[in-house]
């Protein structure tokens, strides 16, 4: 089955078509970066229009890199929540559209059922039940995969998403946006004990809820610290140490679930999974507690539609379709 | 040739279909609800009473602004996502130039369609009939209201306001300085007739190539702009 699936919630626009949930035939990415960049982070109104301008172009694409036909997609996925709305919209409109055109069955996705899914395309063996770590710019939760539309959270940030922690440390130590990557950088040069950053704990009922507000707190004190003082920043100190931090609350909540819940197999999946410290310490997390790690490579980490094609093929087979009158919704449970 | 026309720039949202010049259905929607919802369905249920497959469709025209940010989107998002289905273009066609077509177009009248585009402002274009066929006068644009009566003011014509900004224009402006009058309430707003109507003599386009005429860039990039001239 050819899902042609896409993906357009934040500030990447893509086009993908998966067959049978499992095998990528494309996976297309226009990504709008270098537009939010000059803004410091992702301008909603800037990024919907964006959409707009190469949604056709993409779909193009897809269908062109898979070598098919109109004819041969047998069903059309996109993501429906969670995200910015009005970039949301722009997906659902044209993917609803396209399937009422093509007469095919529309499949509504739930944009971190689709991060979950990106391991089923990297790990042909991996099947439901096991854990997963969903961290991304908007979005960190620990969810027990029953099945593959069978999900409950176990846990999540109380505030801050474990991306947006590093997008805002990133700019006031003044190394741009997206901040992911240039701490992930910078952090390879740095002493991870340079300085004794927080872990913020929630003590009030559930063990696997976080916090990453504290953390962003103290590194922003820190950077401000040393530009009133005119003392050095060791810049690459403190990114090593908030990768510490962050590595270290998000290994902790996630190997104590496994442990409780019983979980042989832990995936990762999100934007912040191509952080190179987290995936280390939950390589030699898992190693010596013996559970297996999924990890999706870097490409499908981050946005892409490819993961929401295969989450689709699922949530078709379970009978979760929509009709012309599909939604966007900027907020939605898993 | 059969065109399924799209009309979702302010709170209504209509579809219809026409066969050449000749309006087949019609439907409009003005609850409140949002457009993501609505639109498509309208113009699903418009084909299947027409006993027609939307792979009949040779194009879709779809109004491109001005108008609500968003709503222009689902509009044009759907119009180029049946287009890419189907394999067949688009026609963008200017909200105030179909609020014009769907509008009072007897010969000699004079036409200001204005939508409220807020902050002291209206969408504006200025139209003439002739033949029975809206002739522009201005682009489209963003104007003052006060702006927007010195030139009706010094065209020495009497004009009927036209759209979601009638009111508005109708309320503020000085009535001794020029005369104006409501269009009749059927004929003041933009719809799908009125985009089908303006996209007749209009060519097609690849639907990937369409985008919105905002007039307005986003508020960051208003902001940033701002901060710069400083």
């Amino acid at each position: 089955m050819n899902i042609l699936a896409f993906e357009s919630s934040c500030d990447e626009t893509a086009a993908a078509v998966v067959a049978d949930g499992r095998t990528i035939l494309s996976n297309e990415i226009f990504s709008q970066v270098a537009l939010h960049e000059i803004y410091g982070g992702v301008v909603p109104e800037i990024a919907a229009r964006s959409h707009l301008e190469v949604i056709s172009l993409l779909a193009d694409r897809a269908l062109e890199k898979a070598g098919l036909a109109r004819a041969d997609i047998d069903a059309v996925a996109c993501t429906y929540a969670p995200g910015l709305i009005g970039a949301v919209l722009v997906g659902v409109n044209f993917a609803k559209s396209a399937a009422l055109a093509l007469d095919k069955p529309l499949i509504p996705v739930h944009h971190i059922r689709g991060h979950i899914a990106a391991n089923y395309l990297a790990y042909p063996d991996l099947e439901p039940p096991f854990l997963c770590l969903a961290i991304s710019g908007g979005n960190t939760m620990l969810v027990d995969v029953r099945g593959y539309t069978d999900m409950r959270i176990l846990g999540q940030t109380r505030d801050d998403a474990a991306g947006e922690c590093f997008d805002k440390s990133a700019r006031v130590m003044g190394l741009g946006y997206p901040g992911g990557k240039p701490i992930d950088d910078l952090s390879k040069q740095g002493d991870d004990r340079a300085y004794d950053l927080p872990r913020p704990a929630v003590n009030d009922g559930n063990p696997y809820d976080m916090s990453f507000s504290g953390l962003k707190t103290a590194v922003v004190n820190i950077a401000h610290h040393a530009q009133q003082t005119d003392e050095a920043l060791d810049k690459p100190g403190l990114a090593a140490s908030l990768c510490r931090a962050v590595s270290e609350t998000l290994v902790g909540r996630t190997m104590d679930a496994a442990k409780a819940l019983g979980y042989r197999s832990i995936a990762v999946a999100g934007g912040v999974a191509a952080n190179s410290r987290i995936r280390a310490d939950f390589e030699a997390a898992c190693r010596k507690a013996g559970r297996t790690l999924y990890v999706p490579p870097l490409r499908l980490c981050g946005d892409n539609a490819a993961m929401i094609g295969a989450q689709g093929y699922y949530e078709y087979l379970a009978g979760h379709i929509a009709g012309p009158d599909l939604n966007a919704y900027a907020t939605m449970e898993i | 040739m059969l065109t399924l026309a799209l009309e979702s720039s302010a709170k209504a949202a209509s579809a219809a279909v026409f066969e050449d010049e000749k309006m087949l259905a019609f439907s409009i929607q003005n609850a409140g609800l949002t457009h993501s919802r609505t639109l498509l369905p309208m113009a699903e249920g418009l084909m299947k009473n027409l006993d027609r497959p939307l792979s009949a469709l040779d194009r879709v025209a779809v109004s491109r602004g001005p108008g609500s940010f968003t709503g222009l989107r689902i509009g044009m998002a759907e119009a180029k996502g049946l287009c890419w289905a189907l394999d067949i273009p688009a026609v963008g066609v200017s909200t105030l130039e179909a609020m014009a077509w769907g509008g009072p177009v007897l010969d000699g009248q004079m036409l200001c369609c204005c939508m409220d585009a807020r902050r002291g402002q209206v969408y504006n274009a200025l139209f003439t009939v002739e033949g029975g066929r809206p002739l522009r006068l201005t682009e489209d644009r963003a104007i003052s209201v006060s702006e927007l009566q010195s030139e009706l003011v010094a065209r020495q014509e009497p004009w009927i306001l036209l759209g979601d900004g009638a009111q508005l224009c109708y309320n503020t402006m000085d009535r001794d300085e020029v005369t104006l009058f409501m269009a009749p309430e059927p004929l003041r707003l933009q719809s799908a007739r009125g985009v089908g109507l303006a996209a007749m003599d209009k060519p097609a386009v690849p639907a990937g190539e369409l985008m919105p005429a905002y007039l307005r860039l986003s508020q960051a990039e208003r902001e940033r702009l701002a901060r710069m001239s400083e």
